[in-house]
């Protein structure tokens, strides 16, 4: 019965096949294809299954599923196990952060340093990706882009101690500005605010970049010249065309930029100071520390999530206007 | 005059761009004049130059072999985050309203998880599900990672992309699947460039995901954190700068590659 | 303040003589014939002519994962549970009992270890080593927390007070949960919590203390580090001065020629010893058994470890095999050596988890 139905479907089919001139024709046309695919997207639930059952299933086992076992974690009393001990279920391990002061600083200053890294890199990195875009020949683009990749190439550890090297009391800048007869004595420029906030926009600036370069590169240059000649000036046509053009590249940049800064934990340990600890490396402490707590780690981590997923999510509607009819 | 003042703006934003590229290649040209610092740890100013870390570390087989299974594992996650991140994309694009913003968020999750959480999580959710550690293992882990950012660049360049260029195709008789890979696909390309290049660097920089999941090959990441573990020595800065430099010709001559076969 | 005398094993017992070793008889398990053995090590601990030699002897294939840090190995222990993708693991002192009381670890038969008498007496069985009446580990090195500074800037410190010498404002460092411990010796408490057996008020008001104090003193501080090549990273490029040092990452610049000196000061300090461990429910053990006992057949190992990571081995013979340089970084005058307590394994929950609570308030203050 069911063979039957497919086969007239496929039958009937024949009559609609559209030709295509070129080698996805004989693709498209194949038995194969047309049994299978070309069956499935015959009809609008088919299309629909298979649009979104590959995906649902992906976010569910692979989204969901380890921040399911981290959920379990977090409500457990206890957990790795030691000799002899039995874990119950339990809210304690949210009440921890909740109960003490103590871990509220360092998750305000995470989201402080984020929004800052996040404002700081969207406005130095913007014109960098409109010069690339927009101004750049054509022909030199991709070498242009393909010199502000090159430092990412070298792994975020690296790229770290570069800026130990540059910065640190015996570093390159001080040293330059020793020899120039500036100062005497070295300023502490490393383990600072400002060490941190000059290497969190180094590490993330890629994420800004790219998006806004795409977002740029697709604003119609004939636009721009229209405009122009009807003489709106730079910053006129810059906040009537380019802007809003580009929203939906400063979104997803920001969204990347601030999602990466919250959640970074190396650098932030390696070139911070005694006065920015930042909520990451509380976390790990729970999982780093002498007395490993998972549960408490686990529960941190959450609250980091939602509230971090809030954020990103209410900026994006705040800021994403029409496009938040998409989502 | 009125060049003069039209071309203000370009003039600033070349000195942006410039100015940007000193700041990202100053801390990095340092790291690289250390590798031929003739010491055992790596300080300002090079002093004694010599070649003898670079001539250690091109003989060093365990590095070779790690920089090779950094480059497949980082090939195979782009494919598989690509293709996956591209069909999220294409889901919250074509879903609306709350159910949209939910898929939107859950796409996003792995990109908020620290590293270490995300990497226990990650090894018992494979033991629950009998999966050996491993390369499978690794790449799966990656890809969970990079998916994020492919949906974002994907959906940035979706959103704004006209809705009638897909129906001109589906009016001129394409089915939904050759629209996709002629209409959509196509216009993607950007975007989806952007986003496989997220998906490598995220790959080659993963060091916790690796050590939880991996076996008992080192990739790049593991190789180099090991060895700062013994002290900061300028045979790392030489391994950094040789992955640059081949990352850089590499870059240059697909660059050139292209130009060449589309002036054709 | 008084401690039992038993537990001052301290390195001055290096002369003692071997006290007989425990012979356990355990069955061997049916998968004693694999041909393979995974270890989790650090770079360079094992050399590779070492390991392609013992690959030839025996045609067990060893396979090395190397590792940068305990919390990593633990975590990652602890999450494989019943069964471990490794056989052996490298474990730091004060993460020893932490490990066992997890269940991560199976205890040596040192029967099975015909070597184990070219052991340094005073790790062949030594107190600190056997916790539940078991041994869990071959000794590898040994350490201390010391007290480091750059001789340009600081001459000869004799005590801990240095690090609060407001002279040195900022140019100190320190990683917070070790130097807490110092700190409480520093005030006369018990930094190792071994006397505070029932009575946790106490070491809740000793650890408090240790907390506020260096909480009024968190202006001393250039940076709280984690990883000894940043304490390294920090004395070369004078970011600090003086730091409270893991004895293996200063005796590496003391060896490469910078102007560093490591002692310690006359409050005392705490030893700790890395040791080679097999996992509990590891797949190989049998041959775990072997690769120790080749080990400690070979001084060269020993002194491998000893040139990678700057801490002193606990193998007899190593010293002949190390340079003069290598040998002064990794030694200590003897007066300072009688000031080294090693961590104990009594009252490790009680310390764990206040030393880590008052970390993270030291830290967010």
């Amino acid at each position: 019965m069911a063979t039957d139905t497919i086969t007239q479907r496929v039958a009937n089919r024949d009559l609609a096949i559209p030709r295509y001139s070129t080698r996805i024709s004989r693709i498209v046309n194949a038995r194969p294809y047309r049994s299978t695919i070309g069956a499935a997207v015959a009809t609008h639930r088919g299309r629909m299954i298979l649009l979104a059952a590959p995906p649902l299933v992906w976010l569910i086992a692979l989204h969901i599923g380890p921040i399911y076992q981290m959920l379990k974690i977090s409500l457990l009393s206890s957990y790795p196990l030691q000799h002899g001990q039995a874990a119950t279920f339990t809210l304690d391990n949210y009440a921890v952060f909740f109960s003490e002061s103590l871990y509220f600083s360092p998750l305000i200053r995470s989201f402080i340093y984020a929004t800052a890294a996040t404002a700081t890199t969207l406005v130095v990195v913007y014109p960098v990706a409109y010069y690339v875009a927009k101004i750049v020949k054509p022909s030199s683009r991709s070498k242009a882009l393909l010199l502000l990749l090159l430092p990412f190439w070298a792994g975020e550890l690296i790229r770290t101690f570069a800026i130990i090297m540059l910065l640190a009391n015996r570093g390159a800048a001080n040293v330059f500005l020793r020899d120039l007869g500036i100062i005497d004595r070295p300023i502490p420029m490393l383990y600072t605010p400002f060490s941190l906030g000059f290497g969190l926009v180094y590490l993330v600036s890629l994420y800004m970049l790219l998006p806004l370069y795409s977002a740029i590169d697709k604003i119609p240059n004939h636009l721009l010249d229209a405009a122009a000649d009807l003489g709106a000036g730079p910053f006129t046509r810059f906040r009537r065309i380019i802007l809003p053009l580009s929203r939906d590249g400063i979104v997803s940049g920001c969204c990347l930029v601030f999602l990466t800064t919250i959640g970074v934990f190396a650098t932030p340990m390696l070139i911070g100071g005694p006065t920015t600890v930042l909520f990451p490396e509380t976390i790990s402490g729970f999982f780093h520390g002498a007395s490993d707590r998972w549960p408490v780690g686990a529960a941190f981590a959450l609250i980091m999530l939602v509230t971090a997923l809030t954020t990103a999510g209410i900026f994006m509607r705040l800021v994403g206007g029409k496009s938040t009819k998409l989502m | 005059m009125r060049y003069l003042i039209s071309d203000a703006p370009r003039t600033m934003l070349t000195i942006c761009y410039w100015a940007f590229v000193l700041y990202l290649l100053l801390p990095l040209t340092l790291m690289m004049a250390m590798s031929f610092k003739d010491a055992n740890f790596i300080a300002f100013p090079v002093g004694d130059w010599t070649f003898a870390w670079y001539v250690k570390v091109m003989q060093d087989q365990q590095f070779l072999s790690a920089c090779v299974y950094s480059i497949l594992i980082a090939a195979a996650t782009t494919i598989a985050a690509t293709v996956i991140g591209v069909w999220i994309a294409m889901l919250i694009a074509s879903t609306e309203g709350r159910w949209g913003a939910l898929i939107f968020a859950l796409a996003c999750l792995p990109a908020v998880v620290p590293g270490m959480i995300s990497a226990i999580s990650l090894r018992i959710f494979i033991s629950t599900i009998d999966m050996p550690t491993g390369s499978a293992a690794i790449v799966l882990g990656h890809t969970v990672h990079a998916v994020p950012f492919v949906v974002v660049m994907a959906l940035t360049r979706l959103r704004s992309m006209p809705v009638n260029l897909v129906d001109a195709a589906r009016d001129l008789g394409a089915d939904s699947i050759v629209a996709f890979f002629r209409v959509t696909l196509p216009y993607l390309g950007p975007a989806i460039f952007g986003g496989m290049l997220f998906c490598v660097l995220l790959s080659i920089d993963d060091f916790v995901r690796t050590f939880f999941l991996g076996g008992y090959r080192p990739t790049l990441p593991m190789l180099i954190f090991a060895k700062v573990q013994g002290g900061m020595s300028p045979e790392i800065n030489a391994m950094a700068t040789l992955v640059l430099i081949t990352t850089a010709a590499v870059g240059l001559y697909a660059e050139y590659m292209t130009r060449r076969s589309r002036s054709r | 303040m008084s401690r039992p005398i038993d537990r001052r094993t301290t390195l001055q017992l290096l002369g003692a003589g071997a006290l007989a070793a425990p012979y356990i008889v355990r069955p061997k398990p049916a998968w004693a014939q694999s041909k393979t053995l995974n270890i989790t090590t650090y770079d360079k601990f094992l050399p590779q002519e070492f390991v392609d030699q013992f690959q030839k002897d025996t045609g067990i294939q060893v396979n090395i994962r190397l590792t940068d840090d305990q919390g990593k190995q633990y975590n990652l222990l602890a999450a494989e549970g019943a069964n471990p993708s490794t056989d052996m693991v490298t474990v730091a002192g004060h993460r020893y009992s932490q490990f066992i009381a997890s269940d991560l670890l199976q205890p040596v038969d040192t029967g099975k270890i015909p070597n184990w008498k070219n052991l340094n007496p005073a790790y062949q069985d030594a107190p600190w080593a056997r916790v539940n009446d078991n041994l869990w580990g071959l000794p590898i090195l040994a350490g201390y927390e010391g007290l480091a500074v750059n001789t340009q800037y600081v001459k000869d410190p004799q005590s801990w007070e240095v690090m609060f010498d407001p002279q040195y404002k900022g140019l100190t460092s320190y990683i917070v949960s070790d130097f807490m411990t110092i700190t409480m010796q520093y005030l006369g408490h018990d930094g190792d919590f071994v006397t505070y057996t029932d009575k946790p008020e106490m070491a809740q008001k000793a650890t408090n203390e240790a907390r506020d104090f260096l909480i009024k003193h968190k202006d001393m501080v250039r940076k709280y580090y984690d990883a000894g090549s940043e304490v390294q990273q920090m004395f070369i490029n004078e970011d600090i001065h003086l730091a409270h040092s893991w004895s293996g990452p200063a005796a590496k610049l003391i060896a490469d020629g910078h102007p560093i000196k490591l002692s310690v000061p006359k409050e005392g300090t705490f030893g700790f010893v890395y040791t080679l461990n097999i996992v509990n429910n590891a797949p190989n053990a049998e041959n775990a058994y072997k690769f120790i006992d080749a080990i400690l057949a070979s001084p060269e190992v020993g002194a491998s470890m000893t040139r990678q990571s700057g801490f002193a081995s606990t193998m007899a013979g190593v010293a002949d095999v190390l340079t003069e340089v290598e040998r002064a970084a990794t030694t200590l005058p003897q007066d300072q050596v009688e000031r080294i307590v090693f961590f104990s394994s009594v009252n490790r929950d009680m310390k764990n988890e206040m030393i880590d609570k008052a970390t993270a308030e030291v830290k967010a203050a």
